[in-house]
């Protein structure tokens, strides 16, 4: 009797213990918690690896004061850029790290495959990298976008090169995904409305590594204005080079410009070499911009990773920016993160300013440049926007 | 079975307890498992012993080595996801029609398995499902191909009269559903390998020539082993679908049919229960190791040379070594 | 129009070299042992990383960096020889070995991924960009090297094939293992052989294709399943045949792109891959090896 009382006793205090324990950790530390959906594993790990950089850096500088009293922490899971690994990834986050907020995916498939997982349990997820209009036409009200979707980037390419470059032929060229066919097809419409005529809508999937011969194709067709091209920058890279080679752009003694979307790096032209020459395309991340935000970012960055920052790393940045911005205006549990973050008017960050239509979509456009490849490989803003 | 030695008879008694254990544990676990992550693991991994079990009974006992595997599953999701988007059918006739697709397509590709064995066997059945996997992905008009297909709804709501509704939105359900499917088949799948059809499997599997000489008709019945097979993995393909919610080719690449076999082989091929384990540990084992980060799967394809390099009968022979060591004397069965 | 179907012959002759250089280890190793090496492609990848690393080390030394993929290519199929093949042998599965180099290949394909990252290398050599052109033809002197290095490699197999002691050693145990044995011959270490001479192979076409294509941890996945096909529609274990098919593959691959769609350069590879089986299964240039047939 004696022992079980003395048991009785220890098992209270220590329960004591516990409950003051538990209800004092809080005040000292307020947590916001987001889960970062990467594609870690696979040749989508391109993605994940930048958007890491990027998060991690703009952990390191608001953990050092916080934001309202909060701390941010992040549980990354590997979400594959495919719908059944990203599914479970997301599953696995909400059910036991129980974020606050979700950031992802890059591969609009996976988004897709995400966004009804995260309405059923309501925790925002804010997207920088997955360019389908499904996303957010209809899209759902836990899913937001910061970066201009396929119909606003290819409309305006489209445009600008028809009246500003007034080419009139095009031919495009775009991996078979759906960010791919999504765009090009948004361009060929646009193209094609205005007056101009598409001669080859030319597809291929990411294991395509040799493009001379599409090069070839191209050079065969004769007055090529204008080449659209959608994919990433291996074999964007290869491309362009293919095409030098060839003699169909300006970099090979052409007369075809390439055109491309926010989806090469900044570098992309060093890799690329006089290949580049006279390419034009459509940065959101400018890393010489002189706002003095961006140049902080830029330093620091160089700083942390001795290395220059991609469009990749500012977006994944800004998607934590933003998510502090929302605490500082109030937001501290999934809904209340939801209802302001859909309320954000003029966020600033480096890749640009934010503010979504009712849609959840990001409707500026203010950071959309055009650039130039000049002939010592760097680049000349056209100042169309 | 024709003969019924007492011996056999008591085997084919134990077979039934063993079912009944699996059917009690499949009916336990969504109580211990509540979690929807967890949930949707065990119903994948429902999915990978369908799969698994079907490749296993074409190439454990008839010896045909189906590279096939991950195009029935795709042929499996998409045509019956297809037929419900397009045609109108109900989910059950899709499910249906979807599966004797891919058993039908399964059939067809044993007309090589007629001609050739082994490796050739292997590559032929691999270009086909780099040619199905290219089909799905380039005929847009019809599949959407990388655009993919999205909001997949969960199979119908099934009443019965004076019962709950059941829902499959809920993934308890889903897996029950699953799960007791993939537990039929498997009863099916097994109670045909103990009857003669099994030992007809195996004397093709041994020696084509004497069989042909028993009167075996070789052809019909590779034809009806690969039918099986693939249509075990198109029925699997149809859960896919409403599970995900979402089709893109790129889940049915021919890597899934690599994995697939890597299930067979570290379970233990040829033993039907071997394929079962292995599908769960190589499913599992993948969401176990995620808090390793980059190491993960390193981790997982190292454990999958070790496994093969020390057990290269498979789980269940490495079983049965333990178990012959642990009680050396005493006989079992 | 002519000289287009000329410029894609070149192309496709271009491609289809390097597919034959990643196929022919491929069929060496099925020659002899009957058995498929899932992670050659791995060492192919290796082999571009080993000849980028050592080239940019050295200046541009591309020389040196195609020896040290050939030496790295030649240590790893040792390793996985001694450390996979053999182990497995006794077992006598062909499946084994198989799914071990798959649990190898997902292992590699992570760690060059841990170590090297995802971001595409820019692998340049001193003759990567400068182009050659005759009319309207042209062709970089990366791409000569190609035809060159992949020319002389199989020139060189080949002599040793049918003209050393050892070569004919290797053929005799690809026939018959026993009378190999009876001859004075250990097959384990001709096996041995094998490997390293496949994978240095291997590793040398990972330092042709390095410059040529997307340089990550998946470049030589990438060409792996097009190295299967070539190898069976030649022949398993065919020198002869998987030459024929490598140019062929390459060829279709171009003659696709120009007149139909690169979407579809695998349908009509693997089409052609269904047909050749059904109609001759022993490959383009026969070489009847019973067992499989």
């Amino acid at each position: 009797m004696n022992a079980f009382s003395t048991f009785a006793r220890l098992a209270w205090i220590a329960s004591c213990v516990l409950v003051v324990a538990t209800t004092t950790s809080p005040a000292a530390d307020k947590v916001i918690k987001i889960g970062g959906l990467l594609p870690m594993s696979g040749p989508g790990s391109y993605f994940g690896a930048q958007d890491k950089q990027g998060i991690e850096l703009a952990l390191d500088q608001l953990n050092k004061s916080g934001v309202n009293g909060y701390k941010f922490e992040i549980q990354y899971e590997d979400s594959a850029c495919s719908p059944l690994p990203a599914s479970q990834a997301a599953k696995r986050l909400i059910d036991q790290y129980k974020p606050d907020v979700l950031i992802g995916e890059e591969c609009s498939d996976a988004t897709l495959a995400i966004m009804p997982i995260v309405e059923q349990a309501k925790i925002p997820l804010i997207n920088a990298g997955s360019s389908s209009i499904k996303i957010t036409d209809p899209g759902n009200p836990w899913t937001f976008r910061i970066m201009p979707n396929e119909v606003m980037q290819g409309v305006d390419i489209a445009t600008n090169a028809y009246k500003r470059l007034n080419a009139r032929t095009a031919v495009l060229l775009h991996e078979n995904t759906n960010a791919g066919i999504g765009n090009a097809q948004v361009f060929a419409d646009t193209f094609t409305k205005l007056g101009g005529k598409v001669l080859a809508d030319i597809g291929f999937g990411r294991d395509v590594n040799d493009f001379t011969a599409i090069a070839t194709r191209i050079a065969g067709m004769g007055g090529v204005d204008v080449i659209p091209t959608y994919t990433l920058e291996g074999q964007g890279l290869k491309i362009t080079q293919a095409l030098m080679q060839a003699g169909v752009v300006k970099g090979g003694g052409g007369k075809a410009i390439q055109l491309g979307t926010i989806w090469l790096p900044f570098g992309f032209e060093q890799k690329a070499g006089k290949a580049a020459l006279g390419y034009i395309r459509i940065v959101q991340f400018d890393p010489t911009d002189q706002r003095p935000q961006v140049r902080d970012f830029v330093q620091a960055f160089k700083a942390k990773f001795n290395l220059e920052p991609t469009h990749l790393n500012a977006h994944a940045y800004d998607q934590i920016l933003l998510i502090a911005d929302v605490v500082k205006r109030g937001g501290k549990d999934a809904q209340s993160i939801r209802d302001t973050l859909a309320q954000t008017k003029d966020f600033s960050g480096v890749t640009g300013s934010v503010e979504f239509d009712k849609t959840n979509q990001n409707v500026k456009m203010d950071t959309i440049h055009y650039m130039e490849t000049k002939p010592d490989l760097s680049w000349t803003s056209l100042k169309w926007n | 079975m024709s003969k019924t030695s007492p011996n056999a008879a008591a085997q084919s008694r134990e077979r039934r307890v063993w079912y009944l254990i699996a059917a009690v544990i499949v009916a336990a676990l969504p109580l211990f498992v509540t979690d929807s992550y967890w949930r949707t693991n065990l119903i994948v991994c429902a999915l990978n012993i369908l799969l698994a079990i079907g490749l296993d009974f074409v190439l454990g006992y008839a010896g045909q080595l189906n590279l096939g595997q991950s195009a029935f599953y795709g042929l499996g999701a998409y045509s019956s996801t297809l037929l419900v988007l397009k045609l109108g059918l109900p989910f059950w006739a899709a499910f249906a029609i979807g599966t004797l697709m891919a058993g039908a397509a399964g059939a067809l590709l044993s007309f090589f398995a007629v001609r050739l064995r082994g490796h050739y066997l292997a590559i032929a059945s691999l270009g086909f499902a780099v040619i199905i996997y290219q089909i799905l992905l380039n005929w847009i008009s019809l599949t959407q191909g990388p655009l993919g297909i999205y909001g997949i709804a969960p199979p119908p709501t099934v009443a019965f009269p004076g019962l709950p509704q059941i829902a499959f939105g809920d993934l308890r359900n889903l897996f029950y559903l699953t799960a007791g499917f993939t537990l039929i088949v498997y009863v099916l799948l097994d109670q045909m390998v103990h009857s003669p059809i099994g030992e007809t499997l195996t004397a093709i599997r041994e020696d084509e020539v004497s069989a042909a000489s028993l009167g075996i008709d070789g052809p019909k019945w590779k034809a009806f082993a690969f039918a099986v097979s693939s249509a075990a993995a198109g029925a699997a393909g149809c859960f896919y679908a409403p599970l995900v919610g979402t089709l893109v080719p790129d889940a049915f690449f021919v890597s899934e049919s690599f994995m697939i076999l890597a299930m067979v082989i570290v379970g233990g091929m040829g033993t039907l229960v071997g394929p079962v384990f292995g599908a769960v540990l190589l499913t599992i084992l993948p969401e176990f190791l995620r808090s390793l980060g980059d190491m993960r799967l390193i981790i997982y394809g190292a454990s999958v040379t070790l496994a093969v390099l020390f057990m290269p009968g498979g789980i269940v022979e490495a079983f049965h070594l333990l178990r012959h060591r642990l009680f050396p004397e005493g006989e079992m069965r | 129009m002519s000289s287009i179907v000329l410029q894609q012959a070149i192309n496709g002759i271009v491609v289809g070299s390097l597919y034959v250089l990643v196929a022919l280890g491929l069929t060496l190793i099925y020659g002899v042992l009957v058995q498929i090496n899932f992670a050659h492609a791995d060492i192919v990848t290796l082999g571009a990383f080993a000849a980028y690393g050592v080239t940019h080390l050295l200046s541009g030394n591309y020389l040196a960096g195609i020896a040290a993929a050939l030496g790295l290519g030649a240590a790893l199929g040792w390793l996985i020889n001694a450390g996979i093949f053999v182990p497995l042998r006794e077992r006598g599965s062909e499946l084994l070995p198989l799914i071990a180099t798959i649990g190898v290949s997902i292992m590699l394909q992570n760690a060059m991924l841990a170590l090297l990252g995802p971001i595409p290398y820019a692998f340049d050599t001193p003759y990567s960009n400068q182009v050659i052109r005759l009319g309207t033809l042209f062709l970089t002197v990366q791409n000569v090297l190609i035809i060159l290095v992949s020319g002389v490699s199989i020139a060189l197999l080949y002599g040793f094939m049918k003209f050393t002691f050892l070569g004919k050693a290797l053929r005799a145990v690809s026939q018959d293992r026993e009378t190999a044995g009876l001859m004075g011959i250990n097959p384990g270490h001709l096996i041995m052989l094998t490997f390293v001479i496949a994978s240095a192979l291997a590793g040398l076409s990972g330092a042709m294709l390095g410059p040529v294509l997307v340089l990550t941890p998946f470049a030589g996945t990438s060409v792996i399943v097009k190295a299967f096909a070539i190898v069976i529609i030649g022949g398993f274990g065919n020198v002869e045949g998987t030459i024929l098919a490598g140019l062929l593959v390459g060829l279709i691959e171009s003659y696709t792109t120009q007149f139909l769609d690169p979407g579809l350069i695998d349908i009509v590879v693997f089409a052609l891959l269904l047909l050749t089986l059904a109609v001759r299964p022993t490959g383009l240039i026969a070489e009847r090896r019973e067992e499989n047939v």
